[in-house]
């Protein structure tokens, strides 16, 4: 890169008229990335220019000496921005809900011997509340005015159910971890089950098709093992495979289905 | 150096930022905007009413909140229907409801700039553009309060700096001046004003006053419909000392009303 | 952003006033290059912040003068601009560990950005009371024996296709493509309708390919 001559750089800070634009042009881009020359430059300024420096400096040092220091630097800004932005405050206590009934179960699994793991019966729907309230009017505080950006609708849906997965899954690889169970039969069912809920949810919406997956299944799989006392052939190891067929299956279609859908982005 | 692509470039070719013909927006089962006609360019345009004129109403359609129940609405040369792809127009949409809700624990600058993220503003631009907005509303010394610790008018110029965050060709204030003392409103006219200087700015407001200060075009409306447009001066020379009201301007207002009524019973 | 230039001064006579501060010969405080200092600026530094004014204040006054002839609102963008840095280095330090580094990710580039948004506003409260004094937009002149020199990042085709684009041609493509501005801001700035600016960038553009093809 070749540096402006000093009468170039002179003749941009006194505003000579005979630096053609082009000349400006090339000094300005120059400028920008080149310390040096911002020194030469700086060396260079009219008599005005430096009083208007000055008188700045004197007024800065006043506002700054007025004001309390910014704060907010507890935390570094990245952590504040993911913080703030994935797990918007309105997941939270759904999330905590979440992990608590987790713990609780994984509790009830360790003391009561002989019961089917009760771990592995819920953790399907492990994430399904959480899904259910990403993109409700009611749940959400802000709902107004975040329904007014571009973020709106299958956007916001789909970053906060990514959210939700983001907690739900190391728990429950957590807590499948701490038992000794499959950790392929905690998982996969969760994630068809997730995908299950956003296509059922171009059809009803995501808040009844979240209500009606989690009913279907207390229903038809948690209660009949608990009163029978046995794991159900659908959590067994043999059933691994087709798990991982249908979650494959269902996130694909899943993903083809929701981009037009206006009943994921439109709740009631 | 930035690279200014084709599109930036294309002659915009929309007269009007907002433009409604025959426009209906329902408030549950209720048609609240009725078969409004309006046409609105650049500048700040107070939108007056009484209670339960479909003010709200017409601003959350406006916002894309609401989809139109019939007639036709163009927003900056985009027809909104049910089906339309609005991203483009959000990205140049301010809002500030009536009743915002936040989160609590959010900073200002957390908040301001969680919408500016939302709104898809370029990375990069972000801090600044939140600064920005957060200087113009006069709230530089709390940015990083909680919202949960601000007044209700530090709250208000909370929801008004999220709604400029972007600089918005489209900006859309619902009573934004509830909770602001005396000062601050006339910060908030000033500043107005500045907006209207390259926005299309429509106000809501039932302070016939800041009409008067800050707009350079009254639309009044009633029952759904548009009623009466003009400038302020001419709003202010519909009155005389019969009619109810402080100012020349809320005279004119309520003989407006007055008389629109009258026509309607006919 | 890197510290100075290291591929050689073709200059080396020496600056009035201010002694030129060649690569390899900073200490100190002096080592930072302004991205750390808005780095220390996020956390707090008083100093830090009072270096990078003095570093880049004057370069920024200059090319906001140049943009805007009233030394009062040069003033005035000025000390926005600097209170915006002292409160917001916070959001550029981290924007920048965040992402990775961006063609704008450099601390002077987001000084300008900062800047250049700051001018427009002031020019739009001074739109409704009193034009703002603009520069006058100069006439092309023949370029001058040292231009020849200044091949610099521009080449020398697109520095001719400059020169026969009539002035406010030249001043819409300055805002949009050289000062980072939308064509809204541009309008605001140069004081004419935005479909106007749109047409001139066109115009621009089109010049420019020929001159380049």
């Amino acid at each position: 890169m070749t540096h402006p001559s000093l009468t170039q750089i002179v003749g941009y800070a006194t505003g000579d008229p005979g630096l053609d634009e082009p000349a400006v042009w090339a000094i300005e881009v120059h400028l920008e990335g080149c310390a040096d020359c911002r020194a030469r430059l700086a060396g260079s300024t009219t008599v005005q220019s430096r009083a208007v420096v000055a008188r700045v400096a004197l007024e800065l040092d006043r506002e700054i000496a007025a004001a309390p220091a910014p704060v907010g630097r507890r935390w570094s800004w990245s952590w504040s921005v993911l913080h703030h932005r994935w797990f918007v405050g309105t997941l939270l206590p759904w999330l905590v809900m979440t992990v608590t009934v987790l713990g609780c179960a994984a509790l009830l699994g360790a003391l009561w011997v002989g019961m089917p793991s009760l771990v592995l019966l819920v953790a399907p729907l492990a994430p399904l509340p959480g899904v259910a309230v990403a993109w409700q009017r009611r749940a959400d505080p802000a709902w107004e005015l975040i329904a007014t950006t571009p973020a709106a609708g299958l956007t916001m849906l789909l970053r906060r159910t990514a959210a939700v997965l983001a907690v739900v899954v190391p728990a429950l690889a957590l807590v499948g971890a701490g038992t000794g169970l499959s950790l392929a039969l905690m998982l996969l069912p969760c994630l068809a089950f997730t995908a299950a809920t956003l296509l059922l949810g171009t059809l009803v919406g995501v808040r009844r098709a979240a209500i009606g997956v989690i009913a279907s299944w207390t229903l038809v799989v948690i209660a009949p093992s608990i009163a029978a006392t046995r794991m159900p052939v659908l959590l067994s190891a043999e059933a691994e495979r087709s798990w991982a067929v249908a979650t494959v299956v269902l996130t694909a279609v899943a993903f083809l289905r929701v981009t037009g859908s206006r009943r994921l982005s439109h709740p009631d | 150096m930035r690279a200014v692509s084709t599109a930036e470039t294309a002659t915009t070719t929309h007269p009007w930022p907002i433009h409604a013909e025959g426009l209906q927006v329902r408030a549950g089962r209720h048609l609240a905007v009725d078969g409004l006609d309006l046409a609105l360019s650049t500048g700040v345009h107070g939108l007056l009413g009484p209670n339960g004129a479909g003010k709200t109403t017409l601003i959350r359609a406006l916002a894309t909140v609401l989809a139109p129940a019939g007639g036709r609405l163009t927003l900056l040369g985009q027809v909104v229907d049910g089906r339309c792809e609005l991203r483009p127009v959000r990205r140049a949409l301010g809002y500030l409801p009536q009743h915002f809700g936040y989160y609590p624990r959010f900073t200002v600058r957390e908040f301001v700039g969680y919408m500016a993220w939302l709104k898809e503003m370029p990375k990069a631009d972000i801090p600044g553009a939140v600064q920005r907005a957060v200087d113009r509303v006069g709230l530089a010394d709390r940015a990083d309060a909680r919202l949960k610790t601000l007044s209700g008018g530090m709250l208000r110029r909370a929801g008004i700096a999220q709604a400029i965050v972007n600089d918005p060709r489209l900006l859309l204030l619902d009573e934004p001046t509830v909770g602001l003392d005396p000062e601050q409103r006339l910060d908030f006219r000033e500043m107005l004003r500045d907006l209207g200087t390259d926005s299309c700015v429509l106000v809501s407001t039932h302070l016939v006053e800041d009409v008067v200060a800050a707009c350079t075009d009254v639309v009044l409306v009633n029952a759904g419909r548009l009623v009466w447009r003009g400038t302020p001066e001419v709003l202010a020379a519909q009155g005389d000392g019969g009619h109810a009201g402080d100012s020349p301007a809320e005279r004119g207002y309520a003989a407006l009303l007055r008389q629109h009524r009258a026509e309607a019973n006919r | 952003m890197e510290v100075g230039c290291d591929d050689g001064h073709v200059e080396s006579a020496p600056d009035r006033g201010r002694p030129v501060v060649l690569p390899g010969v900073r200490t100190g405080k002096d080592a930072a290059d302004e991205g750390e200092l808005v780095r220390r600026v996020a956390r707090g530094d008083r100093r830090a912040f009072d270096e990078f004014y003095r570093r880049t204040a004057p370069w920024l006054e200059v090319r906001l003068r140049r943009r805007c002839a009233d030394p009062d609102v040069v003033a005035e963008v000025l000390q926005e601009t600097y209170l915006a840095v002292w409160r917001a280095a916070g959001g550029f330090a981290g924007a920048r560990t965040g992402s990775g580094g961006e063609a704008r990710g450099s601390a002077v580039g987001w000084l300008w950005t900062i800047a250049a948004h700051r001018l427009v506003d002031a020019f739009r409260r001074r739109a409704r009371t009193d034009q703002v004094p603009q520069v006058q937009l100069t006439p092309s002149t023949v370029p001058a024996a040292e231009d020849e020199v200044m091949a610099a990042r521009i080449g020398q085709e697109l520095e001719q296709a400059l020169l026969v684009l009539p002035p406010e041609v030249r001043a819409a493509l300055r805002a949009t493509v050289l000062d980072g501005l939308s064509t809204r801001e541009a309008s605001v700035l140069l004081g004419v309708p935005e479909n106007t600016v749109k047409s001139r960038v066109r115009r621009a553009r089109v010049a420019l390919r020929e001159a380049l093809s």
